[in-house]
């Protein structure tokens, strides 16, 4: 019931174009955004692109958020298709075409001679073998156990997110439980 | 053990973390798991990475916050600046509609006067008429088409992958 007074009250103030509200959403959700960008593109200065002009269309087409969702969910729906559309505009159909391990295509890093942004800051983290074993996953299916597992997004929140049916996100989830477990093993022989 | 016991607990473990188990399946596989050494090893590491994964910490980028704060502020002025003008384009099509039906039959007797005069036919001059009416729609959707090329044509900081 909070929850969705909350939301309501997001939504109210998105209507408005709530300059306030606009700030306090950035500073709350900074972390979660960039994180989540991060992760979906493997590049910093693309993440912070696409960080800024995902708040742009917040702003834009806030009317458009009626509140009954969680506004997270409808955040990352915001930044995934900024990607995507970026992606297209690349020559490519879609992330998942870009992404998807069965099309050998595996996410672009922008300079090959160095670790990607991605795995620089991951590498930081104590449990490296693990961190660094994440970043080996094609990108369709390190964003669903991002979205499960750090956002801790229910599986119909996410095929919201992703706008994919709840059967193919399970899947996904299933796929990418199996590639992390696969990469932990490469990393550890 | 066979193969299949292994697999099947794998295939538990999975599924405790994308869909929940039931009672009867969490009982079978933590019998398992407490026999299997291998599988145990395979839980516990799935669920380092999975905490792993939740507490990354990503460096956030200096003062990316503000920064957005103050491009998102741009936009809304620019929005703002927008609105007024898009509210008199609306009130003079209102207008114009409202004008146009008061009007409706002498613009109907001038276009019969233009039909005699010309010898045009009459189905010629009745989607003429109909044409007439659809002058400031046509005029408000021009604007707003300008509108959406003038967006495109922002600069480039404005858009993602510069």
């Amino acid at each position: 019931m909070l929850m969705r007074d909350e939301t309501k009250s997001i939504a109210r103030g998105l209507q408005k174009r709530d300059p306030d509200l606009l700030d306090r959403l950035i500073e709350q959700y900074q972390y979660r955004l960039f994180r989540y960008l991060l992760y979906i593109t493997g590049d910093k200065a693309r993440a912070e692109d696409f960080f800024q002009e995902t708040w742009i269309r917040v702003l834009e087409r806030g009317h458009q958020y009626d509140g009954k969702s969680k506004f997270e969910a409808w955040l990352f729906a915001i930044a995934r298709h900024l990607v995507i559309d970026w992606q297209r505009t690349k020559k490519a159909q879609s992330l998942d075409a870009l992404t998807d391990p069965e099309q050998d295509k595996p996410l672009q890093i922008a300079n090959e001679s160095e670790p990607s942004p991605l795995h620089q800051v991951l590498a930081q983290e104590s449990e490296m073998n693990v961190q660094v074993s994440l970043g080996k996953i094609a990108a369709i299916y390190r964003e669903v156990l991002v979205l499960r597992f750090q956002e801790e997004l229910q599986i119909e929140e996410m095929a919201g997110v992703l706008s994919i049916p709840v059967s193919t996100v399970k899947s996904r989830l299933y796929r990418g439980l199996d590639a992390l477990r696969s990469a932990l093993h490469e990393g550890a022989a | 053990m066979s193969e299949n016991l292994h697999r099947r607990a794998l295939q538990l473990l999975a599924k405790a973390r994308v869909e929940g188990l039931a009672d009867s399946e969490r009982d079978w596989l933590s019998a398992h798991l407490q026999d299997c050494e291998f599988c145990n090893e395979h839980a516990k590491q799935t669920d380092r990475a999975l905490r792993a994964l939740r507490t990354a910490a990503i460096p956030l980028p200096v003062d990316l916050a503000s920064r957005t704060q103050f491009r998102v502020r741009l936009r809304a002025m620019e929005l703002r600046e927008r609105e007024p003008k898009r509210r008199m384009l609306w009130l003079a099509c209102a207008a114009s509609w409202i004008f146009g039906i008061a009007s409706a039959p002498f613009v109907w007797r001038l276009f019969e006067w233009l039909g005699q005069l010309t010898g045009a036919p009459k189905l010629v001059l009745e989607v003429g008429f109909g044409l007439w009416w659809t002058i400031p729609a046509v005029f408000a959707v021009i604007v707003m088409l300008l509108e959406g090329v003038q967006r495109s044509e922002e600069p480039g900081w404005m858009k993602p992958g510069r």
